[in-house]
């Protein structure tokens, strides 16, 4: 019954910021999400954009994308709302005590659950020392240990030691024991997390890392991103401390605990600003009048529920997030206000036939075209509705996980698009 | 196709929607505390692979799924997991059987006239002592500690038809005009009668004439312990009782939240029944705070408050979020002068329903509850409201502080006693 002034749809890092900035701005705001997503499919951690050709200078590759491709999201985002939106998100993670660090003129690269390295801008702090240009190489006296447990599924230790070998890195892998815990069955990442919140649990796994790095003189332990939900700047202190080694994290296969923070973070600090979320709500059916959206529906039992707003945000993501849908006619749809999505003509043109095309697959550029102001666009290039904007993953033009951008873009067009009246 | 067929594509469809991001597992608050239980995506749409009708059930540990819905909120496909569950369970206790205890607590609206009446003092008191609950717990495995409710010494429906008779027929005409169903379903009618008061008066102050239509039990005991024949013959019979008032377009207006969300969806989904009378008895039912909000969408809220100055620990309970509908309760009781809810925010109480009184999962329910306990006592407060009886009564018993529905709240701003 709440007339809101700002519905946003999609509980990703793009919605949940969008949502934060306008509550704190005094506006009355609800955020309708189908259920959670990319918080917990993704690292956790702040990919702004791989900068291979500015030395891995992301914000001085945001400068030359804005030259060279004026259309890209980030062209009219600018970097100063990219700025301004992580300084908000860091200074709230600081606040929650769960620091992320990390340079916005410096990419770092990390290892992920394979022992690839992947670039990424902002980092939790519990991640920090597995910053690859830290890590021993071989030949030196000191290594990386990486641990784990035969319990955590998709985690191995000896694979991941085994390729950062392969890239010239001094790295060994090793089952731990799990500490007694009185569960026998079945151990998910976030199961994990919980226990390692408990002193006495992390205590043990810290013993047996002491007496690994007393056997093999580590200087750094890699273990899974399970180390704590609530407290893990402190279970890595702690087995620091213990292990006398440098500890960080590496992100597991989903679900992600470090993106599960972020999202704790972020719902915490809605809901403080007087921002309410309602998980759970597909949103079905748009209705509108002379160019304005006028409100959305969702689905509930026995009947659909109306939400009216002045302003809607739609940040409900590309492909993976579920924002845009492949329809069996061979159509991409979005699926929430059913807006034009701009997408290759035929679907035979989705996809390059190399997998690993280096140009990518032209299907994961589709999306809702904007304007400047971040409106959506129809397909003759009028404003679709002139209160709608699209932000995040939604948008056409940029293929976000492959440029290594997904949360900076979230970000950025986030802040951008909730300054435009 | 029949109804049924249409339903279970439904179900077996959404299977095909899960892409194994285990998300539903991050949220499932009995995952979280018991280990007996591997989560809603193992049972769920993993296991259903395995489960054929021509073929015995590969899992039982499916039954310790308290049907709380968290994870369908949470997943981001839409499979129907809560739904899978339950139909899951059914299959078990048509192989094996439903223990009878089961078959007991499932029975709410029969215990509720045997316990009803003039001698529930006595049946109340017995229920409350060690020995008995100790051998209750030894027969039947109901848990020792298990909130079980107080009967009443008389029921709802016996104090309004009082009141009907009672009631000068002048004040009968003037609300004549706008007409609702009450459906008080059995904690009202045979424990709290209070709650069905202050439902009453609430309408009333909005001008509505309410009617007490002939009734059942709606059923989900009978759906979450898995005795679907039982179940779909209460269901049919309620929808035969409300028929004649839907067709002419009176709502119906429950403050069972769980038995207003089993008329709209519950039975439908699960149970396969489908078709235009049940569809049409789903589509006029409302919980009542969702049907005083449209009202107030509507401007026809009748908003003559007195102030109520304090500041309340609010749950809203599983089954009102598995409505779909936000939280009405705290929309309209914020026109409440002086009045302010705080949402727990915590994930389920730990009873679902009969769950939590089973001896097996008695502690379950309790460390589900945890987090909710230690907000509403942390609170200071000495009343928490909730829409859900059995996560009433199951929050009193974990932190030993007063709970109502809130209407009751509503009734006395509207300054009713
Ligand atoms: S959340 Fe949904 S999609 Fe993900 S594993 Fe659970 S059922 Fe499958
Ligand atoms: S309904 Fe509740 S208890 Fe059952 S699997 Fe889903 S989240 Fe877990």
């Amino acid at each position: 019954m709440t007339a809101y002034d700002t519905i946003v749809i999609g509980a990703g890092l793009a919605g949940l910021i969008a949502a934060l900035r306008h509550a704190e701005q005094g506006q009355r705001v609800l955020l309708l999400a189908k259920g959670y997503g990319t918080t917990h499919w993704t690292a956790g951690c702040i990919d702004v954009l791989d900068a291979p050709e500015t030395g891995d200078d992301p914000s001085a590759a945001i400068e030359a994308l804005t030259v060279c491709h004026p259309t890209h999201p980030y062209a009219s985002a600018g970097l100063a709302n990219l700025v301004a939106a992580l300084d908000r998100l860091r200074a709230l993670c600081e606040a929650a005590n769960y620091p992320l660090v990390g340079d916005l003129r410096r990419n770092v690269r990390l290892p992920t659950a394979v022992g690839a390295l992947r670039p990424t801008c902002l980092l939790p702090a519990v991640m920090a020392a597995g910053d690859a240009r830290q890590l021993p190489r071989a030949g030196s006296v000191h290594g990386t240990l990486v641990a784990g447990f035969r319990e955590l599924r998709d985690f191995f230790p000896p694979l991941l030691a085994a390729n950062l070998a392969v890239q010239g890195y001094a790295a060994q892998g090793a089952y731990l024991e799990l500490p007694p815990t009185g569960r026998k069955r079945d151990f998910t990442s976030l199961t994990l997390a919980r226990l390692f919140d408990q002193p006495e649990f992390r205590a043990h796994v810290g013993r047996q890392l002491r007496r690994l790095v007393k056997q093999n003189g580590y200087s750094h332990i890699a273990l899974p991103a399970v180390l704590g939900l609530e407290h893990a700047p402190e279970v890595v202190r702690d087995l620091q401390a213990a292990a006398g080694a440098l500890v960080f994290e590496v992100p597991t296969l989903p679900p992600s605990v470090p993106g599960i923070r972020l999202l704790r973070v972020l719902e915490r600090a809605v809901i403080q600003a007087g921002g309410r979320l309602q998980i759970g709500a597909f949103v079905t059916q748009a209705k509108g009048r002379d160019g304005r959206l006028e409100s959305v529906s969702t689905a509930a039992a026995a009947r659909q529920q109306r939400h009216h707003a002045e302003r809607f945000v739609l940040a409900t993501g590309g492909i993976a997030g579920g924002g845009l849908r492949a329809e069996p006619s061979g159509e991409l749809r979005e699926t929430a206000l059913g807006l034009p999505v701009r997408a290759p003509e035929h679907r035979a043109a989705w996809f390059s036939p190399r997998v690993f095309d280096g140009a990518g697959h032209p299907a994961f550029r589709a999306g809702v075209a904007v304007d400047r102001r971040f409106r959506p666009l129809d397909l003759a290039d009028g404003v679709a509705y002139t209160n709608v904007v699209v932000i995040g993953a939604a948008l056409a033009g940029v293929d976000p996980v492959r440029e290594a951008c997904l949360e900076g873009l979230a970000l950025a067009t986030a802040w951008a698009a909730s300054d435009i009246g | 196709m029949g109804a049924g067929d249409f339903i279970e594509r439904s179900l077996t469809q959404s299977l095909d929607h899960c892409i194994k991001c285990n998300i539903c597992t991050t949220v499932c608050p009995v995952a979280a505390v018991a280990d007996l239980f591997p989560g809603p995506k193992y049972v769920g749409p993993q296991a259903q692979r395995f489960r054929r009708a021509d073929q015995p059930v590969p899992d039982v540990s499916v039954d310790y799924c308290s049907g709380c819905r968290a994870c369908n909120m949470a997943c981001p496909t839409g499979v129907h997991i809560a739904e899978l569950n339950a139909r899951a369970r059914a299959q078990i206790v048509a192989e094996q059987g439903l223990p009878l205890r089961n078959r007991l607590i499932a029975r709410s609206e029969l215990i509720g006239r045997l316990g009803n009446g003039p001698h529930a003092p006595i049946a109340n008191w017995a229920l409350r002592q060690p020995l008995m609950r100790r051998t209750v717990e030894y027969a039947l495995g109901i848990a020792r500690e298990a909130p079980l409710p107080a009967f009443s010494a008389s029921t709802f429906r016996a104090w309004f038809r009082r009141r009907e008779r009672q009631m000068q027929p002048a004040r009968r005409a003037t609300q004549s005009r706008r007409q609702v169903v009450y459906f008080h379903g059995c904690a009202t009618n045979y424990y709290e009668p209070h709650v069905g008061k202050a439902a009453v008066a609430a309408l009333e102050r909005n001008g509505f004439e309410v009617i007490l239509a002939k009734q059942n039990c709606c059923g989900l005991p009978l759906i979450s312990n898995g005795d679907f024949a039982t179940a779909r013959r209460y269901h049919e019979a309620n929808v035969r009782k409300l028929l004649p008032y839907v067709r002419q377009g009176i709502p119906i207006v429950g403050t069972s939240t769980s038995c207003t969300l089993t008329l709209k969806e519950e039975a439908p989904a699960i149970l396969g029944l489908d078709g235009p009378d049940v569809r049409l008895v789903s589509a006029h039912v409302y919980d009542i705070f969702e049907f005083l909000c449209e009202l107030a969408d509507r401007g026809e809220l009748n908003t003559d408050f007195r102030p109520v100055e304090c500041m309340l620990p609010y749950h809203p309970p599983c089954q009102l979020r598995a409505h779909r509908i936000g939280l009405p309760a705290v929309d309209v009781l914020a026109l409440v002068p002086g009045l302010r809810l705080v949402e727990s925010h915590a994930d389920c109480c730990g009873i679902a329903g009969t769950y939590g009184l089973k001896r097996e999962k008695y502690q379950i329910g309790m460390d589900v509850g945890a987090q909710l306990f230690a907000f509403i006592r942390d609170s200071g407060s000495d009343l928490a409201l909730c829409d859900s009886e059995t996560c009433r009564w199951q929050i009193t018993h974990g932190s030993d502080v007063a709970t109502q529905h809130p209407i009751e709240i509503l009734a006395e701003a509207y300054g009713e006693e």
